[in-house]
């Protein structure tokens, strides 16, 4: 598909990095070519979808919370922007998510129970649920130098 | 990549919405701005009809399912219609079918307002 402007993507065997502004505009994109590489490596349909819509709560997740507007996020000087490097590796697909802006402590938060919230029908706080019952590992950093980086994996299981 | 498009039309008392392309953070605001302008006229019963709809994030569940319990709470609903078996599967696996009525037809879909 064609690249839109202000997009940076850069292919080599085995791994793709994308760089998009941190506007929600680029979010349908970015899963167009999160789910084109997930189909090429071998992922039957279901498990894309899955890819596909764990790595979309993960952006908008970046774009609502790490840049919002009333936060200090690192580097203002810099416009938001959501980085992505995706590679396979040893059966595996690795997906990593880089932002400049607010971190926060994702290994202490506990969201309420996923049926709960279903079954109270809450209008929203599913993102972090989805993002860990549709990956095999999700893990989370921020530093300073690097920014927030959260990496999600899936396994190319043979069937 | 389609764009995301609103169609609505009356079928009686009860609001068919057609919905296209993906519902995600960028377009759902589209959605629950159309969503709240019928609730405020008290349009409280509403069919999406998700047939041509490609994508659904969890920020347009949560509208949907925010809505319903609105109009629940008025004596309405919103339920979904022809959702695509790729979107279905994601929302069973996350729950959302225990609590949205999900129907395969428009007669069905419309007719479970009467029972």
């Amino acid at each position: 598909m064609k690249t839109p402007d202000q997009v940076r993507v850069k292919k080599t065997t085995g791994k793709m990095e994308i760089a998009t502004p941190g506007d929600v505009s680029y979010l349908a994109y970015i899963r167009t070519m999160v789910t084109e590489l997930a189909r090429q490596v071998g992922f039957p349909e279901p498990e894309v979808a899955k890819i596909e819509m764990a790595v979309d709560e993960a952006c908008s997740n970046v774009l609502e919370h790490a840049y919002a507007r009333d936060k200090q996020w690192r580097w203002q000087h810099r416009e938001p922007e959501i980085r992505l490097e995706i590679r396979t590796e040893d059966g595996r697909l690795v997906i990593e998510i880089n932002d400049h802006g607010q971190g926060f402590e994702f290994d202490k938060f506990q969201p309420a129970n996923l049926e709960h919230r279903v079954a109270e029908m809450a209008p929203g706080g599913y993102g972090i649920h989805i993002m860990r019952k549709f990956m095999d590992e999700v893990q989370y950093s921020s530093s300073d130098q690097t920014g927030n980086t959260l990496r999600l994996v899936k396994y190319l299981k043979k069937s | 990549m389609k764009d995301f498009h609103i169609d609505r039309e009356a079928r009686g008392a009860i609001q068919l919405i057609k919905l296209s392309g993906s519902l995600d953070m960028y377009s759902f605001p589209r959605l629950e701005s159309q969503l709240s302008g019928m609730f405020e006229q008290g349009l409280i019963r509403v069919v999406l009809d998700c047939r041509n709809l490609d994508y659904i994030g969890s920020a347009g569940l949560g509208a949907l399912i925010g809505f319903a319990k609105q109009a629940r709470e008025k004596g309405g609903d919103v339920k979904l219609l022809n959702v695509p078996e790729r979107i279905y599967k994601i929302i069973e696996l996350l729950g959302f079918t225990k609590v949205l009525q999900v129907h395969e037809t428009e007669e069905a879909a419309l007719g479970s307002f009467a029972s």
